[in-house]
């Protein structure tokens, strides 16, 4: 827990690689995950880096990995993921990996293409086989070679033409045939027909069996054509024609003998064909079990490789050329395991010179480092959605883990929904190591991982066509607006970043089945403890699907009362009941009926002995489910409870300031801001949470008819004023407020002009002591920093003194005066909003005992309509009915948006109190194994 | 309800709209174009244009890099992202992206023509074609010998046959240039007579083309009306202006070639008259120096080696208003100007890339940056 309270110790340090030893020691690296390496050259352009001709390599490999595996997927094998993770190849090993790689590319392609030009053959043939069999039934007719076209051209022409040249051209039809494409069918024949003016007739007949397209590898089916036509001039035109539509022609034998050899010759050939072709593909099947064996690992292998390049790109030379310099940011618990890997590394790669890693000071921000369990992991993201902690910060994660679930509870407070839900998590935390569900959640995060690595930075609206890119241009106009109140949107947008950790925020918009289900899977720990203080609350609340439990007896007694009011008999003037006593519908019992009918409702009065005998020893009592007072009863009970709730959390957000300001070494913030924050928050609404609880106290129910309002005294502590009607709380009630309100305003311009005032004092005197700051290493390149040793310290002051030169000091102290005069308006509106604001907790948990009161009532009361064996067969289905909406507007929806309103109040009204987040995650360079799906 | 259209735009059409715009944000840099033109080779170049939005569009490529292979890739991610939109777009929106595909049709079909007329094998061809242009029946234009059979029994079918329709039968002498050049064609078979037959085919056919889509854009109404009324506005005077300067020592009377001008531009009707009246390029300048944008136009070209033709001014022009087009919304205007800048940047690419294996490095910087 330690490790959450604050981000760990981050420093700048530099990897001095000897040039032999560089390549084994960032592998070693990368298998440890320990750095996060900075861009030396960021003006360097990708192709003019050092190791351009490496990368370029791991380039073509994985070029010829695609085409393997393109090839196996073609052959409809799988290729299995890599069993274990293999180390980054050194240089020879990867050149044996080339060469390997390259010749069964080599050989699958030639025997692919092999396999590609016989079955191509193939293909002909049986066409050709076709063509020539669907021929026959329209050449094949009993008239000598009459087709249909003669007698219509004959009686066109007869008169204009000379017999005996009709007698020529009768000899001469002649036949195109060949296939075409389905699709091209109507265009050919509309196009045949217009070229040749209709000189022609053509027949298409769609072949029996489908056959493979070769342009697209689908199976269809082919439609054979049959063109009979006379003279030579129309043949070319319709050849042309067939041409430009790819059509298969084959010849066409003129005489039926012919024919039939030719398709016995085919018989044949196809036979011959077949045994070849089959033995070729049971050669390649031999070189594709080759490939599905090596290829997984070479995989990870290059890419390994590659991104190691790709990190020694990033790093500089020094002047000798000898030595590699590369800078990081490394925790510093991790410096000794990084001294560890580099001694491995250079021994590794037999290198004589050793490698070593030293600090060097920085005034830049380190990154933010958390270390995270898998339970904790959720939290952490829940805060990091917000903006990652600033370095070094108090980190609201720890708080967060209790705070979150128990606030979620409150307006979630129902015993049978928080127990589902706590089952639900429970099961995900009990089978999170199962393959099935461990498959799942990687499957989904390997998309992630693609998301993060297709969009970058503004190209956010770019890419992914099926993602919500509409969506992301509008966000881009500003029409979306990040805010506060309308989460309802924001969440939704920031979901993938909330869960998915690393989703793009244009991501989070397309969601599919598996990303909501990651989104539960990764935050099974937050709903267990959802669930479990939902059980609690719900409790508290004695609610159990909006039915009260009796755990202990009632501490009201409906007898005594009964007994002593002689509601049997006597009539009382029915009084309206006070709203802190039970007002019931009478109960039905026969010897009261007269008094029953005539009063429809009764009131148990406390301040009878023997009606109230104590408080109920948890929670409500019971009874209060049976009062027609019930939800004025609740209303008030869970009013002040929000209210006093927020501001505890808002008071202990203030308070964790302390850790910041003592951390940061600035100690003039916790009396001038600090301070006056407190007073301000604790002399308005810490006098009123005072003021529930005196008046809870000091009041009991017998005289609860002239208990004073506290809203009228408050609205008085600010007029100024007293009201005589509302009698005081306690003597010298109004200077004690006067006292207050003048401590709280006073507070104001404390906070207001208090640092400002501060920093410029300090500053003037630091200038006229030492003219010269002593931040002028730091400025240099950090290249030469080397002078380095007690860098820790320097880096502090330097961040706290923030380096000043004398031309910024005046824009400064302006920038610090309104920087100070936001945050107090801020904090001082905010006190007042944030306060309203925790109203959500009574409005969220009312709207959820109502509403599963309406269900029950609406619902699941009608299945208890008759209580015979009939009534059984209508409870079924009436409880399936109850069961589906119990869980899908109950747990799943109101669910969402007790989250939302929770994850709002910690944002908003918690952690503006104290926390900037404005820092940015360490990634470390590692091999993870998600990355290689 | 024209004029209303940004109330219903985002039903029909606020899904592609958004899309383009995404793809826009894809649109090379100037930074980008810097980078490129410091490649060394085309290997560089292709590693460069990782980093951008065309990711590894050259990956899965075989065997040593060549400038066609680029210049089709570039193509064909432009026409998936193209048939993207059609396949994705309801009426009016698909007529108008068809209007786009119809001049890359027309620039296809007079490709082939002139090639056929040189005796060009078709599977030469059609590799040229544009993609975008493509159609069914496309090929089979080589088999045409005359025009009337070419428009009976080719382009009847296709989309073009309402333009072609007007440039056969209402404009009888185009017919009858077009009839008496191809005579010629066939008896002296010069060559550079084919070249004009191109154009003046191809100037008669999008002229009618540029007047449609006048009419279809001015239709729309709205914004569309608006963003695209000066770019085709220009397109038009463009033409003119080519049509002017390539006729010059031509046997095209004056009054054939004032018929050939497109109607639609700003230059309708006395700047045409006087351009028809133009004996040499000083005087089209003078045509020019009445409008203000052109005459921008031509005083930015220059006559030595370095610097830019006309051409490249033309380009320019185009690109700046079709950048404009961008600063809108709720219009048709950004899928025409987005077709136009890709093609553009296309260009930019190859031919940079043309200058880097060609090693022609003091030309390599007259591409024309987008952004």
């Amino acid at each position: 827990m330690g490790a959450l309270f604050r981000s760990e110790e981050i420093g700048l340090a530099q990897l001095f690689l000897h040039s032999a030893a560089a390549y084994s020691c960032v592998s070693e690296l990368g298998e440890r995950g320990l750095l996060e390496f900075r861009d030396l050259n960021p003006k360097v352009s990708a192709f003019q880096r050092r190791f351009v001709g490496e990368v370029r390599r791991c380039e073509e490999m994985e070029k010829t990995f695609t085409f393997l595996q393109q090839e196996l997927r073609g052959a409809g094998r799988v290729l299995g993921p890599c069993p274990e993770s293999p180390r980054a190849p050194l240089a020879r090993e990867a050149l044996r990996v080339q060469e390997q790689s390259e010749q069964l590319a080599q050989e699958l392609r030639e025997v692919s293409h092999n396999r590609a030009s016989l079955r191509g053959r193939l293909r002909e043939l049986r066409q050709y086989l076709h063509v020539l069999r669907e021929g026959q039934r329209f050449t094949s007719l009993p008239a000598p070679l009459g087709s249909p076209p003669r007698p219509r051209a004959l009686s066109e022409h007869e008169p204009i033409l000379d017999p005996s040249l009709h007698q020529h051209l009768d000899r001469k039809i002649n036949f195109v045939a060949g296939v075409i494409h389905p699709w091209r069918v109507s265009a050919f024949e509309r196009l045949l027909w217009r070229a040749c003016r209709g000189y022609l007739v053509a027949s298409f007949v769609e072949m029996p069996e489908p056959m493979e397209d070769p342009a697209t590898g689908e199976s269809i089916t082919w439609v054979i054509f049959l063109i009979s036509y006379w003279g030579e001039q129309i043949g070319q035109k319709i050849r042309k024609i067939s041409d430009c539509f790819h059509c298969h022609v084959y010849p066409y034998p003129e005489s039926e003998a012919s024919r039939a050899d030719t398709m016995s010759g085919l018989h044949s050939q196809i036979q011959d064909l077949s045994v070849v072709l089959e033995e070729t593909e049971q050669y390649l099947a031999q070189v594709l079990d080759k490939v599905v064996l090596a290829l997984p690992t070479w995989r990870v292998q290059i890419q390994k490789m590659k991104a190691i390049y790709l990190i020694l790109n990033q790093c500089s030379f020094d002047v000798t050329e000898k030595c590699l310099i590369a800078e990081v940011w490394c925790p510093v618990r991790d410096l000794t395991q990084v001294q560890d890997a580099l001694r491995q590394g250079s021994y590794k790669s037999g290198s004589s010179v050793e490698c070593f890693v030293q600090r060097i000071p920085t005034s830049e921000s380190p990154p933010t480092l958390i270390r995270t369990n898998k339970f904790t992991a959720g939290f952490q993201s829940i805060v990091d959605a917000y903006g990652v902690a600033s370095y070094q910060e108090v980190n609201p994660a720890p708080y967060a883990i209790i705070t979150f679930p128990f606030i979620f509870a409150i307006m979630f407070g129902d015993v049978g929904h928080g127990l589902l839900m706590f089952l639900f998590a429970l099961w995900m935390v009990l089978y999170e190591n199962s393959p099935s569900l461990q498959q799942a959640s990687n499957e989904v995060r390997g998309t992630w991982c693609g998301a993060r690595l297709g969009g970058v930075g503004p190209g956010l609206e770019v890419w992914d066509m099926a993602g919500g890119m509409g969506w992301a241009w509008w966000r881009g106009m500003g029409l979306v607006v990040w805010d506060g109140d309308s989460m309802g949107q924001g969440w939704w947008c920031g979901r993938g970043s909330v869960w998915g950790r690393g989703g793009g925020v244009g991501r989070g918009s397309h969601v599919c089945p598996h990303q909501i289900w990651l989104t539960f899977f990764e935050g099974r720990y937050l709903i267990l403890l959802m669930g479990a203080f939902s059980i609690y609350t719900g409790f508290i609340y004695n609610e159990c699907f909006s039915k009260a439990t009796v755990i202990f007896p009632s501490a009201w007694s409906v007898a005594t009362m009964a007994n002593h009011s002689s509601w049997r008999w006597d009539s009382q003037p029915p009084c309206d009941p006070p709203r802190s006593l039970p007002a019931l519908t009478p109960p039905r019992s026969a010897h009261s009926s007269d008094y029953l009918a005539t009063h429809p409702s009764l009131t148990l009065d406390p301040n009878v002995t023997g009606v109230f005998q104590g408080p109920y020893p948890f929670g409500i009592d019971p009874i209060w489910s049976l009062a027609t007072n019930h939800l004025n009863f609740l209303n008030s009970f869970k009013m002040k409870m929000s209210v006093v709730l927020g501001i505890v959390h808002m008071g202990f957000g203030v308070l964790l300031g302390v850790f910041n300001h003592v951390h940061f070494q600035q100690r003039h913030r916790l009396v001038l801001e600090l301070l006056p924050e407190m007073v301000f928050l604790l002399a308005l609404f810490g006098y009123l949470v005072f003021l529930i609880f005196y008046k809870w106290v000091k009041f009991s129910a017998a005289d609860s008819l002239v208990a004073p309002s506290i809203l009228i005294h408050f609205i008085d502590m600010f007029l100024f004023t007293s009201n005589a009607g509302n009698l005081p709380l306690y003597r010298g009630q109004v200077p004690v407020q006067t006292v207050l309100v003048a401590l709280a305003l006073a507070s104001v311009p404390v906070l207001l002009l208090g640092t400002p005032l501060y920093l410029c004092c300090r500053r003037r005197a630091s200038r006229t002591s030492r003219p010269a700051p002593v931040a002028a290493a730091e400025q240099e390149p950090l290249l030469e920093g080397q002078e380095a040793g007690n860098s820790v310290n320097a880096t502090k002051e330097d961040v706290e003194s923030g380096g000043p030169s004398p031309d910024a000091e005046h824009s400064d102290f302006a920038e610090i005066f309104m920087h100070q005069a936001i945050h107090t308006i801020e904090y001082c509106l905010g006190c007042v909003s944030n306060t309203a604001s925790y109203l959500r907790l009574w409005a969220l948990s009312l709207a959820h005992a109502q509403l599963s009161e309406v269900l029950w009532t609406m619902v699941m009361r009608n299945g208890f309509v008759r209580l015979s064996y009939a009534g059984g067969v209508v409870l079924v289905p009436v409880f399936a009915a109850f069961a589906v909406l119990t869980v899908a507007i109950l747990l799943v929806m109101e669910g969402l948006s007790a989250f939302l309103h929770a994850l709002r109040l910690h944002w908003v009204e918690f952690q503006n109190k104290f926390y900037v987040g404005a820092g940015y995650k360490l990634c470390p360079f590692a091999f993870a194994p998600d990355a290689w799906e | 309800m024209p004029g209303y259209s940004e109330f219903y735009f985002n039903v029909d059409h606020g899904y592609l709209e958004g899309l383009v715009r995404g793809f826009k944000a894809g649109i090379l840099t100037s930074a980008d174009y810097i980078n490129l033109a410091q490649c060394e080779t085309l290997e560089d170049l292709k590693l460069h244009l990782q980093t951008t939005d065309y990711g590894n569009f050259l990956a899965n490529e075989t065997g040593p890099l060549t400038i066609s292979t680029i210049d089709d890739k570039l193509k064909a991610k432009l026409l998936t992202e193209f048939h993207y939109f059609r396949n994705h777009a309801f009426e009016p929106l698909a007529t108008f992206l068809n209007f786009i595909t119809y001049s890359y049709m027309i620039d296809n079909v007079i490709l082939l023509i002139t090639g056929t007329l040189h005796q060009r094998p078709i599977a030469e061809l059609v590799p040229k074609c544009h993609p975008l242009g493509s159609f069914e029946q496309m090929e089979a234009v080589s088999i045409a010998s005359n025009p009337t059979e070419l428009f009976n029994a080719i382009l009847v079918d296709t989309p073009l046959a309402a333009f072609f329709q007007d440039c056969l039968s209402e404009n009888d002498l185009d017919e009858m240039n077009i009839e008496i050049m191809r005579n010629k064609l066939y008896k002296a078979s010069s060559c550079n007579i084919t070249i004009i037959l191109g154009v003046f085919q191809s100037v008669s056919e999008k002229e009618s083309y540029l007047e449609a889509f006048y009419k279809f854009c001015e239709k729309q109404g709205g914004t569309t009306a608006e963003i695209m009324r000066p770019i085709l506005e220009f397109e038009a005077d463009r033409r003119a202006f080519i049509i002017t300067i390539n006729s010059f020592g031509t046997e095209l009377s004056k009054d054939d070639r004032e018929k050939l001008y497109p109607t639609c531009g700003k230059l309708h009707p006395e700047g045409l008259h006087l351009l028809a009246n133009a004996d040499d390029y000083e005087q089209v300048k003078c045509v020019a120096d009445y409008y203000a944008e052109y005459k921008a136009v031509f005083e930015g070209v220059g006559s030595g080696t370095g610097e830019k033709t006309l051409e490249d001014a033309f380009f320019e022009h185009e690109v700046k208003l079709n950048v404009l087009a961008f600063n809108n919304q709720f219009h048709f205007g950004v899928f025409y100007a987005y077709v136009k800048l890709k093609e553009q940047e296309c260009r930019n690419i190859v031919w940079i890339a043309e200058c880097i294996s060609q090693r022609h490095r003091t030309k390599i910087n007259n591409y024309i940056p987008i952004f």
